[in-house]
């Protein structure tokens, strides 16, 4: 790391355009208010139309405008994957932060842990977790959040590790601080670049969770407005409405890839190392 | 070495039981009961008295530890009861599915490695390059695919607006015999084959890159070259082994990956797997089911990691000696 530099003159080409387009997802979720009417509003005679001059994106299978339907869905999508990546974040900061900071049982007990939930195929754990909680945002978030800690904990596992010897721990230790202090106050700050690479993979992550549940139909209900739930429809009618499938994936694609390029930037930018 | 090997197995001896235990309080801690779906998926009520039957005959009325305990022993002869939906044996399920999740998978990961690898010395051969570069940006957005999209699109294309392969499906409704039969289960290999492989490409192949741009600057590799060893030699025989640590490991790791994949892609294809069983048994709550290919999934996973770690100890040398430490 180059001390003194500002992030933003450190973050590569790719980030900064990272930075921009999370930027847009961002204001398209504040503006989509406006489009909320046209999303809902339902007309059996403009059933599954091409896209057009009035329908941008195609209609759907109610006749409902797909382009003002992935404006709406936006915002939650965008909150779902920020609050999962927070909920498996924390978790796994705690968790993975007593483990590299207590070391022997606790460290050999927590690890064999993160190793157990590590073992089985993240879908199967999601999926469990999502299908038996009742349809809900929250039961959404907290099945992504509880299916993803184990990677973050072992990460910050590792962190802490590293740092827990350096002086300034020992003099906080030194001082009278006690672990849930030196942890947070002292070495969560130290460990909070690599954390953030961590979690803007992980909101990427996250995003496509929630929309891989939701097209499986065991993730958000059907009343709320999503881009997994609009693809969720898209298979049934495949022989003849390309656009069903094309748009929500585009716009679920173009975050994903916002995020991911974002964490690649910041992991440039706090490491130097590409 | 023997050594070595013992203490990874022992070591993963607390993690299976943590498996076990995981599995077993997972499911039997989860809300809505087989007995309250049984009567939900056909929209009857089941009466008082016929749940509390029900309860009894498969053993939901009993206290967890006896359950657990009960389970366990089960376990541990393979024997995991009947299916809550069919009434058949679990094993029996499992069995048919298997074939159809090993050919997909086993497909998917052999045209990963054939792919992947020459990508990635290719690129890593030549870092910054303008191959690297591109290659990278490729790789990078395949990455960020969703499957489930990319699933629907390749099937847009090349089912529904070209007809070149088949929408779903093993195989035709009348399958040809003989040769043409087998190309005709090829051809309704190919779209889900693509999307399981294009995934892990991204990551194999980056691995690679990475592990041969490393190696490529170190004094043994220009030494190779000096010693007049040409470029695809020093690339191959000197820089990619450096790559291939690694490597091992993330193949050792990718089962879950690909076993994840299959759930998605199965179901889109109308695939008869295991991907697929597991999703019909989550929703149809059939827990002896999900437990059971959750159990296999995690072991296998844990197998895996285990025959990679001694993969890459038989390897290495600095491994078994416990130069580095064990993971």
């Amino acid at each position: 790391m180059i001390a003194g530099t500002p992030l933003w003159r450190r973050l590569p080409g790719s980030g900064r355009l990272a930075v921009f387009l999370v930027g847009f997802l961002w204001l398209v979720a504040a503006l989509s208010p406006f489009l909320a009417e046209r999303a809902r509003e339902i007309r059996l005679d403009e059933r599954l139309r091409p896209p057009s001059r009035a329908h941008f994106f195609g209609t759907d299978d109610l006749g409902r405008d797909l382009f003002a339907r992935v404006v709406v869905a936006t915002p939650l999508s965008l909150a779902i994957g920020l609050t999962a990546a927070a909920v498996s974040l924390v978790v796994g900061f705690a968790l993975g932060g007593l483990a590299g900071y207590l070391g022997g049982a606790t460290d050999l007990l927590l690890s064999r842990l993160f190793e157990v939930v590590l073992c089985f195929p993240v879908l199967f754990l999601l999926l469990a977790l999502a299908a038996f909680l009742p349809p809900s945002p929250a039961a959404v978030i907290l099945a992504i959040g509880l299916t993803a800690w184990p990677g973050d904990a072992r990460f910050a596992r590792a962190e802490i590790l590293k740092a827990k010897d350096l002086d300034y721990a020992r003099a906080a230790r030194a001082a009278g601080a006690t672990t849930s202090r030196v942890l947070v106050r002292h070495l969560l700050p130290n460990a909070l670049p690599p954390l953030l690479v961590s979690a803007a993979f992980g909101v990427a992550w996250a995003i496509l969770a929630e929309a891989a549940l939701s097209f499986l139909g065991v993730g958000l209900p059907p009343t709320s407005t999503s881009w997994g739930g609009i693809l969720s429809v898209a298979p049934s009618y495949i022989e003849d409405s390309w656009w069903l499938a094309l748009f929500p994936g585009l716009a679920l694609f173009v975050t994903v890839c916002a995020y991911n390029l974002l964490a690649e930037g910041l992991r440039t930018a706090t490491t130097g190392r590409n | 070495m023997i050594r070595y090997v013992l203490r990874r197995l022992l070591l993963a001896v607390p993690t299976l039981f943590g498996i076990v235990v995981l599995v077993f309080l997972l499911l039997h801690l989860a809300p809505g009961s087989p007995v309250s779906a049984m009567g939900g998926e056909s929209g009857r009520r089941v009466s008082g008295r016929a749940a509390e039957e029900m309860r009894r005959v498969y053993g939901l009325d009993r206290p967890l530890p006896e359950r657990f305990a009960r389970w366990l022993g089960r376990v541990a002869r393979l024997d995991f009861g009947e299916s809550f939906v069919d009434r058949r044996l679990v094993t029996e399920r499992i069995r048919e599915a298997l074939p159809y999740t090993l050919v997909l998978n086993g497909l998917a990961l052999l045209l990963t490695i054939a792919i992947a690898i020459p990508l990635g010395v290719a690129a890593g051969g030549k870092p910054e390059g303008p191959f690297d570069r591109a290659s990278g940006a490729v790789l990078f957005a395949l990455y960020s695919m969703p499957a489930f999209w990319t699933a629907l699109l390749l099937q847009t294309l090349f089912a529904v607006e070209l007809s070149w392969l088949p929408l779903y499906g093993v195989s035709s409704d009348e399958p040809p015999s003989g040769l043409a039969g087998f190309f005709d289960r090829l051809a309704h290999l190919a779209l889900p084959v693509a999307c399981l492989t294009y995934g892990s490409l991204a990551f194999v192949a980056r691995l690679v890159r990475s592990g041969v741009a490393e190696a490529r600057a170190t004094d043994y590799v220009l030494a190779a070259r000096a010693r007049g060893a040409s470029y695809r030699s020093a690339l191959w025989r000197h820089a990619f082994p450096n790559a291939l640590l690694p490597l091992i490991t993330l193949l050792g790791l990718i089962l879950p990956a690909l076993l994840s994949g299959s759930v998605i892609i199965e179901r889109i294809f109308a695939w008869p797997g295991l991907g697929r069983l597991y999703f019909d048994s989550i929703l149809s709550r059939d827990y002896p089911v999900v437990l059971a290919l959750s159990l296999l999934g995690a072991v296998a996973t844990l197998a895996a990691a285990l025959a990679a770690d001694i993969a890459i100890a038989a390897a290495d040398p600095r491994v078994r000696d416990g130069a580095f430490a064990a993971p």
